[in-house]
């Protein structure tokens, strides 16, 4: 007897031959895309470690210009400071002062100590003072004083052209540091919130450590002295926000200055 | 049948599609949309083969950096060309520059995966 085939038999071959065919493909493409994650994986690493390397690289040489900035500031500091009459640690001492007013008045850890690093510049233009007038032991004449009082707008031309946001802030302090609140002061004769807030706090912190410290032409005034003075010039001479906050951070000032001692 | 010229941007390759028989794709892949980004060009590759294609067809890949769906999207372009290889001559360039260490196991990835299509590792 003669079975005839299933039609069912051949369909369901044909079935098979299709599932085989498309699982096939399914098992390469999972395969495919497993290569394509692992390979994709060894390079993301790669990548990662490269970008660290160079991440690296940055920082240090980051660290060396913002180094180099601070060299140079302080160096240009130092020579101010060897053509003026003021000596030692008073450059270092007025850096100290004026974070802390800075600090205090509300500027950023970033800021005050960028002000810090600024603020021993203040005198660079005393560097185009000649030594005639700079050396005198006698008090200044008008116009000896008149030539002294030129440093201000000196150094300000110095440091005028550059783009470096320290240089920038040093060359705001070397102007207005002579600046006074009630728009007595030089070279400009601003007035109150005119006067940038460097020159503001530079003015002060230099003041209180000049008057605190011997010179060849006056002895040292006693804080008492200082203190009254300060409280006169409270709005006069002198932001008097900024007095408040030198009284506020009295002990802070006084211990920097008992810790920078002039030898 | 018409060239197709796509100008290279920051994130994908100039491709140029000549119908005297030249694919070529230059330059950096990690499209947005990698499908929709290569939907014009796998188009005008299928109407390439399907119309009059020239006697021979040369594809030239320099790819200097790509994304993981980029690379799939290059298997599925290759995939084409192999569905395509009986009736056509086709040859591959994978070209990559020596320091380029990626682009030449990616090159070499395609050539154990498709191995009747003729792929060259071609150094520039």
């Amino acid at each position: 007897m003669t079975v005839h085939e299933n039609k069912l038999v051949s369909e369901i071959e044909s079935l098979k031959a299709e599932f085989i065919k498309t699982t096939e493909k399914l098992i390469k493409d999972v395969k495919r895309q497993d290569k394509i994650m692992a390979r994709s994986d060894k390079r993301q690493q790669q990548e990662y470690d490269e970008l660290q390397v160079k991440f690296a690289e940055v920082e240090t040489l980051q660290k060396e210009i913002e180094e180099t900035q601070k060299e140079v500031v302080f160096t240009m500091g130092a020579i101010g400071e060897s053509r003026s009459k003021e000596t030692g640690l008073h450059v270092k001492r007025v850096a100290e002062y004026s974070k802390i007013l800075a600090l205090s008045y509300g500027l950023d850890e970033k800021e005050a100590e960028m002000l810090k690093q600024a603020s021993p510049m203040h005198d660079i233009g005393k560097v185009a003072i000649p030594d005639s007038i700079l050396n005198k032991p006698e008090p200044f004449n008008p116009q000896d004083r008149e030539i002294m009082d030129t440093h201000a707008q000196l150094g300000f031309d110095m440091l005028k052209m550059s783009n470096r946001p320290l240089l920038k802030m040093a060359a705001t302090v070397a102007h207005e540091h002579h600046e006074k609140y009630n728009g007595n002061g030089y070279p400009q004769g601003l007035k109150g919130e005119e006067i940038h807030i460097y020159g503001r706090i530079t003015a002060l912190a230099d003041v209180f450590d000049a008057l605190g410290s011997d010179r060849v032409y006056k002895k040292a005034w006693n804080d008492e002295k200082i203190f009254k003075m300060f409280k006169e010039e409270r709005g006069e001479h002198f932001d008097p926000k900024l007095i408040d906050i030198f009284f506020e951070n009295l002990d802070k000032f006084l211990a920097v200055r008992d810790r920078m001692k002039d030898i | 049948m018409e060239n197709l010229t796509i100008q290279a941007t920051k994130y994908t390759p100039e491709i140029n599609l000549d119908t005297f028989g030249m694919i070529s794709l230059t330059g950096k892949s990690y499209p947005e949309n990698t499908f929709d980004f290569y939907e014009p060009m796998m188009q005008w590759v299928r109407e390439y083969f399907a119309s009059s294609p020239a006697d021979e067809t040369v594809v030239n890949m320099e790819i200097i950096y790509f994304n993981s769906s980029s690379s799939k999207l290059f298997f599925d372009f290759f995939d084409l060309l192999d569905e395509v290889k009986e009736n056509h001559r086709i040859s591959i360039n994978w070209i990559y520059d020596e320091e380029n260490e990626s682009a030449e196991e990616a090159g070499e990835d395609f050539i154990e995966d498709f191995e009747n299509l003729d792929i060259k590792l071609v150094v520039k």
